[in-house]
């Protein structure tokens, strides 16, 4: 249940890296902005995105900061780092490479 | 990168670790940020405020649970945990202060009495040469019959370097004892040593010197050409205060100038346990330094004094090496049979140079270091057991937790942590005794001019073995108690505080722990008596001379350059004028007074009409040369014959007086005197024994008897030379008057050593055997103590877990006698139990000990007939005095316990 198993494993890190290279957002924005860009495809429980955003902090690819919300409420927003900007650049490489070569076997397969 | 990372995340670990608060704080504060915004989107969407709180809760799954999982991500949770742990380890372990101390104390003691030994063990066995990579340092030895360690040859050095292929460079070495310093032409000179190497030395045990440079190899080519010295650190700090201007300057060495080239570096102190060289000096100088001008140190191949070290190179076995020295040995042997005739050579090891079967001292380390862990298992079978009655007391709290879902693993961690603050704590004390008792080693004050360093020290290797051992301890006695605390029945354990009633293999863990107190503290009683007694005994035969009422001053003309002939004339002298003086009553001169520091030389001989073994050439004895009067100033009596005469002069016919142990052993059917044996094998000088001197001690006072020859001083020249000095009185109040004589004759003569013989005597052979009878008795009595606290405990412990079943035994008309016995009689089966196996322990330990230092054979009945009463009535007092409170136990209030 706390596994996002509905997401190829890995690939919630990567949605949350690039979501946050965007912008800086704080957790319930970033859930709003997953749930929005993704529709109804890509479920991520709200349960695991908090754990995944600390892993993600405690790698070093992206930093908290505590500042106020535009409704002027304390929130802790997440930015993505130099070492983040860099692991999603690897990890986008990655998901090309993986998708094109599963589009590319769905198709021998089909022909 | 990786630094990049730690950039990012080194301040996210230390926070977690130091602000847990503050990050328990925002977590909740992030998480309850994100549930009001849901709560609030629900309420938007018309739910009502509980049915909008739910759903945020929900899609959470689980707020706790993710909490948890959130700070998993933060990989110190394990530290965090530790912490905890540590935390309510103190408080628990302050809820019972005088079990924790007597714990502590029990494994300090335990710890730091190891400590000690080990720091001797570490010194003499373990410790490395300080140099680099010190593990590829070979010492290459040439071996004989008779003396399986014995150095080589300048000759045979030379074929060693040229001819071996397995090393990056072969150096040589060569002790100087006592050498004439003066750091000014004009200044009287001092004694100091040095050491005489190779003019590879320093390169090839990669030794950089700190200040200007090493030798050069073309600066031990010629012999007498290159006086250039590398002073050593210690010395240059001593005698010329640390000067960085020192490279360049000129000082004496034996009445020589020599140019100061270098200073060696800090980290290298030497390369011996015992002594720290102060300089060195290039090998092709050792003629300035030679100690009998009869030897002829570049040609002789039997002049065997080189130390030759090696660097293996990397790849090459020892094997491989000592295959190539077989064959080089072999080639000697070949070449010239008069000198290596069965005569092979060895590559050693440092640790198997340090371990050689003919060294006592690493021996005496390796026994205490064993006796000392017995002592420390004891102490930790002492303090299991004590733990394991305080984890009883907490069966119900631990239930407690079981019962809540508490992990057994995690539990086993917080139980352990407790062990091993109690451990650490016992380490910390041990450290402190340990350092006292290193302490006391060193204050051990050697009687000689030139230092002699103690090498025992409380160093990084010593304190990280005792917190290695206190770890240990901390597994050794927290796992039992944790292990069984955490596997019970968790009904029985709710209900009661006492929940292991039958439990047989709990009792058979309990018995075997009784049972081994006693079986090793017996062993170590009766080790230590024994070699108590073993040192008695071998004090108690005597020394066989006088040793009151000598002074005794050292002297060495080579200092000052004296030849052979002005070195005979000053002796001669110097005793004639001190026979007149008031309050003398003899003087003798010794080349090494018997009992004292330094070894006797060898003396190769062989007897006349005495059939030789086919494999052999010549036998070895010790020898001293000595003058005519030696023997009435040491009252060693003449037993046969007659003793050295005036007449035994360079001209006559060379004479020898042999001990009675040296006739009995070649002559056994005939009287010796008149006998003859030859030097230096079969050709060499006959010399003919006039007269049998009695046995006495030579070496040390517990060796056996043993074969021993004098030469007179008239015929066999030595330079430096041991006056002793007889007097009626205080000789103290000698010395004075031999000062006077001395500088009358000239007032440049360093006179070394200046004391009574007795204070020799009692440094070499009463302080130090009693320093370790002293250890031995203090580990006999530590491990007494420890056994019968440890008895006492448990068998009180008994009596505590058996409260209600003596109260209804009283009840239903037991007497206090059946009481004593029921609770006594299993204490006292299994003491009978521990105590046959101590013994077969201790018949163990003798043969050990006989084997290795005295040379006595059979049991010494004596020992255990003393032992083990005594280990019987501590333990029976041990069991009784808490036997006899489950006596006294009211049946009423026994039945009401719990």
């Amino acid at each position: 249940m706390s596994k996002p198993n509905d997401l190829v494993q890995g690939t919630l890190d990567l949605l949350l890296l690039k979501i946050l290279a965007l912008e800086p957002l704080h957790g319930w924005a970033i859930s709003l902005r997953l749930r929005s860009i993704s529709g109804d495809v890509l479920q991520v429980s709200e349960g695991s995105l908090y754990p995944a955003l600390h892993k993600l902090e405690q790698e070093g690819w992206i930093q908290a900061e505590w500042k106020q919300t535009e409704n002027n409420r304390r929130a802790k927003f997440y930015s993505v780092t130099r070492l983040g900007r860099k692991q999603l650049e690897t990890e986008t490489a990655n998901w090309q490479r993986l998708s094109t070569a599963i589009t590319q076997v769905v198709q021998i397969s089909e022909a | 990168m990786r630094m990049e990372h730690w950039w990012y995340t080194l301040p996210l670990r230390l926070k977690s670790i130091l602000l847990r608060r503050r990050m328990e704080r925002e977590l909740e504060e992030e998480l309850q940020f994100h549930l009001e915004h849901k709560i609030e989107e629900g309420l938007a969407e018309g739910l009502s405020p509980a049915e909008a709180r739910y759903r945020a809760l929900r899609a959470m799954d689980g707020l706790e649970q993710r909490k948890e999982e959130m700070r998993d991500v933060r990989r110190v949770q394990w530290l965090t945990d530790f912490l905890d742990d540590l935390w309510y380890a103190m408080r628990s372990l302050r809820r019972t202060p005088g079990l924790t101390a007597f714990v502590v104390m029990t494994i300090a003691l335990g710890i730091g009495m190891t400590a000690t030994p080990f720091s001797m063990l570490d010194a003499l066995v373990f410790r490395p040469y300080p140099v680099a990579n010190p593990s590829e340092i070979m010492t290459l030895m040439s071996s004989s019959r008779d003396n399986r360690y014995d150095a080589f040859s300048f000759p045979e050095y030379m074929e060693l370097r040229a001819h071996t292929e397995s090393y990056h460079g072969v150096a040589a070495s060569l002790p100087l004892s006592a050498v004439g310093f003066s750091a000014k032409a004009d200044t009287t000179p001092v004694v100091r040593g040095g050491m005489l190497v190779s003019g590879n030395y320093f390169r090839v045990l990669g030794v950089e010197p700190q200040l200007g440079r090493g030798f050069r190899d073309d600066e031990d080519a010629v012999p007498g050409r290159d006086a250039v010295v590398v002073l050593a650190p210690g010395f240059w700090k001593r005698e010329f205060a640390s000067d960085p201007n020192v490279v360049g300057r000129v000082v004496r060495l034996n009445g020589a100038e020599f140019t100061v080239i270098g200073v060696a570096p800090e980290s290298f102190p030497g390369m011996l346990i015992f002594s720290r060289p102060d300089f060195y000096v290039p090998l092709a100088m050792a003629k300035l330094f030679s100690t009998d001008p009869r030897k002829s140190f570049f040609v002789d191949r039997d002049d065997r004094e080189l130390t030759v070290r090696a660097r293996l190179k990397r790849g090459v076995t020892q094997a491989q090496a000592q295959h190539e020295l077989d064959l080089l040995a072999r080639g000697f042997e070949r070449e010239y049979p008069k000198f290596n005739r069965d005569r092979g050579a060895v590559v050693r090891t440092q640790f198997e140079l340090r371990t050689r079967e003919d060294d006592v001292n690493w021996k005496f380390s390796v026994i205490f270091t064993v006796l000392a862990l017995g002592v420390l298992l004891v102490a930790c079978t002492n303090a299991a057991g004590l733990l394991l009655s305080r984890a009883r007391t907490r069966t119900r709290e631990i239930a407690v937790r079981l019962a809540m879902g508490a992990g057994r693993f995690r539990l086993i961690r917080l139980l352990l942590t407790e062990t091993l603050v109690i451990a650490l704590l016992g380490g910390l004390g041990g450290v402190g005794v340990g350092y006292v008792g290193i302490e006391l080693l060193q204050r051990f004050e050697i009687p000689a001019d030139l230092p002699v360093t103690v090498p025992f020290r409380m160093d990084l290797r010593v304190l990280t073995a005792s917190l290695v051992l206190s770890v240990l301890c901390a597994l050794f006695c927290g796992l039992a108690p944790a292990l069984q605390s955490t596997r019970m029945d968790l009904s029985a354990g709710l209900k009661t505080a006492d929940v292991d009633m039958p439990g047989r293999r709990r009792l058979w863990g309990r018995n075997a722990l009784v049972v081994a107190q006693v079986a090793m503290s017996l062993m170590l009683l009766a080790a230590s008596f024994l070699m108590v007694r073993g040192f008695r005994s071998s004090l108690g035969e005597g020394i066989g001379f006088s040793k009151d009422h000598l002074l005794m001053v050292k002297f060495d003309p080579r200092l000052i350059q004296y030849s052979e002939a002005q070195t005979q004339q000053f002796y001669r002298l110097l005793t004639e004028r001190l026979r007149s003086t008031a309050g003398v009553l003899s003087t003798g001169l010794t080349q090494n007074p018997p009992l004292g520091l330094d070894d006797f030389d060898k003396l190769s001989f062989v007897p006349d009409g005495f059939e030789m073994p086919k494999d052999r050439d010549s036998f070895q004895a010790t020898m001293d040369t000595v003058d005519a009067s030696y023997f009435q100033t040491m009252g060693i009596g003449i037993l046969r014959g007659r003793g050295f005469a005036e007449s035994d002069s360079a001209e006559a016919p060379r004479v020898a007086i042999v001990n009675e142990h040296f006739a009995r052993h070649y002559w056994p059917n005939a009287d010796a005197v008149g006998k003859h044996f030859r030097l230096d094998g079969r050709t060499g000088p006959a010399v003919r024994i006039v007269g049998i001197a009695q046995t006495v001690k030579y070496s040390e006072t517990f060796e056996k008897a043993m074969d021993f020859v004098y030469l007179p001083v008239a015929q066999h020249a030595v330079p430096r030379m041991v006056l002793m000095v007889k007097t009626s009185g205080d000789p103290m109040q000698l010395v004075q008057p031999v000062k006077d004589a001395v500088r009358g004759l000239d007032p440049n003569m360093p006179m070394i050593e200046t004391r009574t013989y007795e204070d020799l005597y009692r440094y070499a052979s009463v302080d130090g055997p009693q320093v370790a009878i002293n250890l031995v008795g203090t580990f006999g009595a530590v491990g007494l103590l420890l056994a019968m606290a440890g008895l006492y405990g448990l068998v009180a412990y008994n009596v505590t877990r058996r409260t209600r079943e003596i109260g209804i035994r009283m009840a239903i008309g037991a007497n206090q006698f059946d009481v004593l016995r029921l609770m006594m009689g299993k204490g006292l089966m299994l003491v009978g139990l521990g105590t046959v196996i101590g013994l077969a322990l201790g018949f163990a330990v003798e043969r050990l000990l006989n084997s290795m230092l005295f040379n006595a054979g059979g049991v010494d009945v004596l020992a255990y007939l003393m032992v083990v009463p005594v280990m019987l009535l501590v333990t029976t007092f041990a069991a009784y005095v808490p036997a006899r409170s489950a006596t006294r136990i009211a049946p009423t209030r026994a039945l009401r316990y719990e």
